[in-house]
C-alpha cells in the first residue's frame, strides 16, 4: 500500500454567525489520500465542500471555527498546531490551495514575480530575489506558462492565464497536498482542458504527491480523479472509486445526483435526466437522523429517528444508509 | 508608452480646454453684477465736495484708468493682454494697491491653513478609517456615527462652532485674524506665537470635516478590499496578516488619492469658509472683500488662481494614479 499522504480523521468545523449561530458545515469527515492519487469531491452547492476545503489547511480565521477532529499531513498531525506555525510551516509548503475563482486571487496592484517571493520569502526569509526568479521562471516553463508573466500584473493576463498562474504559485513550493476548489468552474472548455491537464503534468512530474479536487461537474471528476467522494449536507455520504461512483453509485442521494447529469459515454442517449425534489436541511439545526432522509423516497420512519453511519463494502467503498448494498440495489432495480 | 505618451496629450488637451472656459467665466461672471463700482469709490472720495463738475472730473479718470468706460469685449481683450504680462491690473476697492500685490499678500495664509489641513485631515482620516475596518467591533461602532455626523457639518458651521466653544466659552485661542492686531509682522517669538495660537481654531475646523469625509471612505474601501479573494489566497500561501494588511490598506487606498484631488478643489470652495469666519488674512477673505467692493479684477485673480490650483492638483492626480495603479495605467494606455 502506497504511503498515505493526506489523512482527515472526524474533522468538524463550523460557522459562527453574526448572531453567534453555530452552522456545521463539515461534519465529522474523515477521507484519505495516498501518495500520486487524486481524490473528487462533488456534491450540491450549500453541502459543505468548499468549507472542507477551507477546513483541510488546518488554519482557520472568522467565521469558520475548528471544533474537532485530525489532520495528518504525511505522518505529522497539523490541527491543534499554534497558527502562526501552520502559516509558516505548513501553508504553501506542505499543503496549498486554489481558490474558487481564482481569477480573483492574485492582488490586482502587485506583479507575480513580487507575490511569489512574498510567499517565498514568507517560509524562507533568506532566499534572495535573484533564486526566487530562477525558481519561478523554472517552475514556469516547466508547466508550459511563458517566463514574462513574472513581470505582469494580473489585469494583463486572460481568464485562463490568471487561472494557470494561480496553479503554478500554489505549488511553486512543491506541496504535498493539493486542494483545488473548483479550479475550472469559471472558464470556458479550451481554458479548462488546460487547467486540467495542467493539474494532471503536477502529479506526474511530482511537483505535488496528492490532490484534493472539488467541482459540481461531475462529468469532470470522473475524468481527473481515482476517487470520489459524494458530500451532502456537511457529511459524506458516499466514497467510491470514480467509475463505480457515478455508474454505479449506491446511496440515493449520490443516485439522484448522477442521474440529473450526463456523462458523456455511450448507451446513455436514451436515459432520461431526473431531478432531486426538495431542498438541503438547515445546518444550524442538523437533523439527527439521515439528513438526506427528507428528500428520500426511499426513506423508513427509522431514516429520521436514528444516526446513521457509514457502511463498509470493501474494495475502498463506503456509504452512509440504512438500507444494506443488497437491498438497494433491490429497489433501485424495482424502481 | 506610446498610448501613454497619447492619454498624457489628451489629458492635457482638456485641462486646456478647460482652464479657457473658467477664464472666460472668470473674466464675465463679476462683471455681471449690477452696480458701478466707480461710482463707489468717488463717491468715497468727493464726500463733502459741492463741485459736481469736479466730481465728474474725477469719474472721469477713474473710469479711463480702470477702462470700465470700454465695451466688455474690449475690457476683454486688455484683460487677456495683461494677464498674459503677468499684470492683473489695479485693484478697485484698495486703490491704490495692485491686485498682485493683495493676493501675494493674501495667498501663503490660505496655503499655509489649506494645504497642511488637507493633508492632515486625510491622513488622520484614512488611519482612522483603515484601523475601524481592520478592528471593527466597538471602535468601529464608535468612529462610524461620529465621522458620519462631523462630514455632514457644513464648514461655516464647524467653524462657527469650535469658535463659540474654544474662543468665546473657553477662551482657549483667540477669535479673529491671523495674527494679534496690535502686532507688526516681524519674525519675533512674540509674533509667531501668535500666528500659531491664531492658526489653531481655522487649522482644527478643516481638518476635523476631512477626517469625516475620509474615514468614512477608507472604511469601505478597506472592508471591500479585505474579504476579496486574493486576501484569503494570500493566507492560505503562508503569507504573514502584516503583509497582507499591507496589500489591502496600499490598494483601498487608491480611490481616496483622488479624494485628495477634489479635496483639494474644495478647499478653495468649502474650507475657504472658514478663513471668512475667523477673518483669517487668506484668499478666502479677500475674494469676500473683492466681492463686496464689486472689485472686478481682484475677484477675476482670486478666482483664477483657485481655478489653477485645482485644475493643477487634478492633473498631478490623474498622471500619478497611472503610476501607483496598473489597472488605471493599463486603461490610460489604450
Amino acid at each position: 500500500m502506497a504511503k498515505v499522504m493526506l489523512e482527515v480523521r472526524e474533522l468538524t468545523t463550523k460557522y459562527i454567525t453574526r448572531f453567534r449561530e453555530d452552522v456545521y458545515a463539515v461534519d465529522h469527515v474523515s477521507l484519505k489520500v495516498e501518495e500520486g492519487k487524486s481524490l473528487g469531491i462533488a456534491g450540491e452547492s450549500g453541502c459543505g465542500k468548499s468549507t472542507l476545503a477551507l477546513s483541510l489547511m488546518g488554519y482557520y480565521f472568522p467565521p469558520l471555527h475548528y471544533t474537532s477532529g485530525e489532520i495528518i499531513i504525511d505522518g505529522h498531525t497539523i490541527s491543534g498546531m499554534n497558527a502562526d506555525d501552520v502559516r509558516r510551516s505548513i501553508l504553501g509548503k506542505e499543503i496549498a490551495y486554489i481558490p474558487q475563482a481564482a481569477m480573483n486571487a492574485l492582488n490586482p496592484t502587485q506583479k507575480i514575480i513580487h507575490f511569489i517571493e512574498d510567499v517565498i520569502q514568507a517560509h524562507n526569509p533568506k532566499t534572495t530575489k535573484k533564486e526566487i526568479y530562477e525558481l519561478a521562471r523554472e517552475r514556469f516553463e516547466l508547466l508550459g506558462l511563458p517566463a514574462s508573466v513574472l513581470q505582469r500584473y494580473p489585469v494583463e493576463l486572460s481568464g485562463g492565464m490568471k487561472q494557470r498562474t494561480v496553479i503554478a504559485v500554489s505549488v511553486i513550493l512543491g506541496p504535498k497536498v493539493l486542494i483545488a476548489d473548483e479550479p475550472s468552474s469559471a472558464l470556458d472548455v479550451t481554458s479548462q482542458k488546460m487547467v486540467i491537464k495542467m493539474l494532471r503534468d503536477l502529479m506526474e512530474k511530482g511537483i505535488i504527491k496528492s490532490m484534493i479536487f472539488i467541482t459540481h461537474e461531475l462529468p469532470l471528476l470522473y475524468n481527473v480523479t481515482d476517487d470520489i467522494m459524494v458530500m451532502y449536507a456537511g457529511q459524506i455520504v458516499e466514497k467510491a472509486g470514480a467509475h463505480k461512483a457515478v455508474f454505479d453509485p449506491l446511496h440515493p442521494y449520490s443516485k439522484g445526483l448522477m442521474g440529473s447529469i450526463i456523462v458523456p459515454e455511450q448507451g446513455l442517449r436514451n436515459v432520461k435526466l431526473t431531478a432531486i425534489p426538495g431542498v438541503p436541511p438547515n445546518l444550524k439545526k442538523p437533523p439527527s437522523g439521515c439528513r438526506f432522509a427528507e428528500r428520500c423516497q426511499y426513506a423508513k420512519p427509522e431514516c429520521k429517528a436514528i444516526s446513521i453511519g457509514m457502511r463498509d463494502v470493501g474494495e475502498g467503498r463506503t456509504y452512509r444508509c440504512i438500507f444494506t448494498e443488497q437491498e438497494l440495489r433491490e429497489v433501485y432495480k424495482n424502481a | 508608452m506610446k498610448g501613454y505618451r497619447k492619454y498624457f496629450l489628451n489629458k492635457l488637451g482638456w485641462f486646456a480646454i478647460t482652464f479657457v472656459f473658467a477664464f472666460l467665466l472668470n473674466f464675465i461672471l463679476p462683471r455681471l453684477m449690477p452696480g458701478d463700482p466707480v461710482a463707489a469709490i468717488v463717491s468715497r472720495l468727493a464726500q463733502g465736495m459741492s463741485n459736481t463738475s469736479g466730481v465728474q472730473a474725477i469719474y472721469q479718470q477713474y473710469s479711463d484708468l480702470f477702462g470700465t468706460n470700454k465695451s466688455l469685449l474690449e475690457q476683454f481683450f486688455i484683460y487677456i493682454q495683461n494677464v498674459a504680462h503677468g499684470d492683473f491690473g489695479f485693484s478697485f476697492s484698495q486703490y491704490p494697491r495692485t491686485v498682485a500685490d493683495v493676493i501675494k499678500a493674501s495667498i501663503w495664509w490660505t496655503i499655509a491653513l489649506q494645504f497642511p489641513a488637507i493633508i492632515v485631515g486625510w491622513l488622520i482620516g484614512n488611519t482612522l478609517g483603515a484601523l475601524a475596518a481592520y478592528l471593527k467591533g466597538g471602535f468601529d461602532k464608535v468612529l462610524m456615527p461620529v465621522s458620519i455626523f462631523v462630514s455632514n457639518f457644513p464648514a461655516f458651521g464647524m467653524a462657527v462652532f469650535f469658535m463659540v466653544i474654544f474662543g468665546v466659552n473657553l477662551k482657549w485661542f483667540p477669535t479673529s485674524g491671523g495674527y494679534g492686531f496690535d502686532l507688526i509682522p516681524s519674525f519675533s517669538w512674540n509674533f509667531i506665537w501668535s500666528v500659531i495660537v491664531h492658526y489653531q481654531l481655522p487649522f482644527w475646523s478643516i481638518v476635523v470635516i476631512a477626517i469625516g469625509g475620509q474615514a468614512i471612505g477608507m472604511r469601505s474601501m478597506s472592508i471591500y478590499e479585505l474579504n476579496a479573494d486574493y486576501v484569503k489566497y494570500s493566507r492560505f500561501m503562508g503569507i504573514k496578516d502584516r503583509k497582507i494588511v499591507g496589500y489591502v490598506f496600499r490598494n483601498a487606498m487608491l480611490p481616496q488619492v483622488t479624494g485628495l484631488a477634489l479635496s483639494i478643489g474644495t478647499m478653495v470652495g468649502g474650507a475657504l469658509v472658514a478663513e471668512i469666519v475667523f477673518s483669517y488674512p487668506g484668499l478666502g477673505t479677500t475674494l469676500l472683500r473683492a466681492i463686496l467692493g464689486q472689485d472686478y479684477p481682484l475677484i477675476s485673480a482670486s478666482t483664477l488662481i483657485v481655478t489653477v490650483m485645482v485644475l493643477v492638483a487634478n492633473f498631478i492626480i490623474e498622471i500619478l494614479y497611472g503610476f501607483i495603479d496598473p489597472r488605471i495605467k493599463a486603461v490610460q494606455s489604450d
